[in-house]
């Protein structure tokens, strides 16, 4: 559920549109954002800025049981720790898509992807960006 | 640099701990005032002279749970109004490490005068039902960043943490299961424990089907009630109680790491954090890793113990899970570091950081009867995440 800190984020996102918080005054990202920023210390909020979603992995899980109403039928799935490039290391999790989980390693290039949710909304999801053969 | 002065100034002078089971046949609170009474009384004092109370009462669930005082929860105030005592002190710890915490509340109330005599209790409990379903299904305020995602649940957590760890030093589930095997043979020896004469088998553990890769089911620790206490004083009293003191001779507490998503846990925000937490440790208490006879290890999650390891310095980064698989940790050879002697949470139930303190107050005090190991003067307890809790340092006169 969206709320004040989050709206722009969630409304970028129906639009498969990545945007990240960064801080008005410093500049520097913070997600989630926060009502002050750790970086600076200031109050003026953050701007979401648009983002070219592109990211390494970082880790991964296997999600074989889950404790939430409406993720039964979906089990198992794959989730992704990605950390954006040029993001003063943010890192976003979202389910790996379009995508062979055997081909998960740390550092593999990643881009954002997004699922839809019902109620129109997407979240964040990512796929593996296609590897030159080694 | 200035020095802890409240360096060895308090002592822990007497314990209880109650069975620990999967669910209690009395309710928490009924526990709690029989547990704190033994302990009062093995203290060799009375409840009347106890007039310090503290804990932290935290329910570690991510479920859809009702918390209620004196049945799911028990707080310093409730259980002081229980045992009957108008206390000076009673105070709560909020926060992680709920263990430190604690104690460093009990040391700070007693050097300060604020109390002379402080019962520490922690109280765990077992709802019935799933300990983590959540019945949720709008996610708002924090919980909207990860929710929708269907990252959700502890397990999660570690596992991505973990994977991390396990993908970039090629660590091997041979090598963890030596952890948990460590820690259900020394819990399968303690009378009180949950599981108590039931070991398990590295094959048991590697045959364990996976909940979130590469996490299973053995990795994590088992919900419990359960209730320990113990009692503190400052040093110039505790000569005159009957139990050989044991010392608080440092304490450290996690400081904030950077912000992440809800329960979003890189494992290089957990090694940089835990080793400031473990610098300032060795400072407050003027001893090393190589001084410590029993570090005791927090293991709510199994690969914790990789983590305290490396921060606190017993091994290299990226090398505990050799360490482990060499038999670094086998607390029955010489040469092993006896970090899961007590058990752990893994060989207790989901006591927290408790079976680490406990174990550090019985074999420095003298009195952990057929385990006890010789020449113990100095004990460290851990509890929660190197990024999140804290550790304790306890001595002992030799």
């Amino acid at each position: 559920v969206p709320d004040e800190l989050s709206a722009p984020f969630w409304q970028a996102a129906s639009e498969e549109r990545l945007v990240i918080p960064r801080c008005r005054t410093c500049a520097v990202a913070t997600f989630p954002p926060d009502v002050l920023c750790s970086a600076c210390g200031c109050a003026e909020g953050f701007e979401f800025v648009p983002h070219h979603g592109a990211g390494t992995v970082r880790s991964w899980t296997v999600m074989r049981q889950s404790f939430l109403p409406g993720f039964e039928d979906d089990v198992p799935f794959v989730l992704v720790d990605v950390e954006l490039t040029d993001a003063d290391g943010v890192r976003l999790i979202g389910r790996l898509v379009h995508s062979d989980q055997s081909d998960l390693r740390l550092g593999a290039p990643a881009h954002i992807a997004w699922e839809l949710l019902p109620g129109d909304l997407r979240a964040p999801a990512f796929e593996l960006t296609e590897r030159s053969v080694s | 640099v200035s020095s802890w002065d409240a360096r060895n100034k308090v002592a822990v002078v007497g314990y209880a701990q109650s069975p620990i089971q999967k669910h209690a046949p009395v309710t928490l609170g009924v526990l709690a005032a029989q547990t704190a009474r033994a302990a009062i009384a093995d203290a060799g004092l009375t409840p009347a002279q106890v007039d310090g109370f503290v804990t932290s009462s935290l329910f570690p669930t991510a479920g859809s749970h009702a918390v209620e005082d004196g049945v799911s929860t028990v707080s310093a105030e409730w259980l002081a109004s229980h045992l009957g005592v108008q206390p000076r002190f009673a105070m709560g710890f909020q926060g992680m490490g709920q263990l430190p915490g604690s104690v460093s509340l009990a040391v700070n109330a007693l050097v300060a005068g604020s109390a002379d005599y402080v019962v520490l209790h922690r109280a765990l409990h077992n709802p019935q039902g799933s300990y983590h379903g959540n019945s949720m299904t709008r996610a708002s305020g924090f919980q909207q960043w990860s929710v929708p995602q269907g990252f959700f649940g502890p397990l999660a957590t570690i596992a991505l943490t973990h994977n991390e760890y396990v993908q970039r030093y090629g660590a091997s589930r041979e090598a963890m299961a030596q952890v948990i095997v460590e820690a259900r043979k020394n819990g399968a020896r303690i009378p009180w424990s949950v599981w108590h004469d039931k070991p398990l088998t590295a094959h048991e553990y590697l045959a364990a089907p996976m909940i979130n890769d590469p996490i299973c089911r053995f990795d994590c620790d088992m919900p419990v009630d359960g209730v320990a206490v113990f009692v503190l004083t400052r040093a110039d009293r505790a000569r005159d109680l009957p139990h050989r003191p044991v010392y608080v001779s440092a304490i450290s507490r996690s400081q904030p790491s950077r912000r992440r998503l809800p329960l979003h846990w890189p494992l290089d925000d957990i090694m940089s954090v835990g080793e400031d937490t473990a610098r300032r440790l060795w400072s407050d208490a003027g001893v090393g890793p190589e001084n410590v006879q029993l570090p005791q290890l927090y293991d709510g999650f199994s690969p914790f113990i990789y983590y305290w390891l490396e921060t606190l310095g017993f091994c290299k980064v990226g090398e505990a899970h050799e360490f482990v698989l060499d038999g670094g940790i086998d607390s029955d050879t010489a040469s092993g570091l006896p970090v899961l002697s007590g058990g752990g949470a893994l060989g207790n139930g989901r006591m927290h950081g408790v079976p680490q303190m406990l174990e550090c107050y019985l074999q420095l005090s003298g009195r952990a009867g057929p385990r006890q190991r010789p020449g113990v003067t100095v004990g460290l307890a851990c509890h929660s995440s190197p990024h999140l809790g804290g550790a304790v340092i306890y001595s002992a006169e030799a």
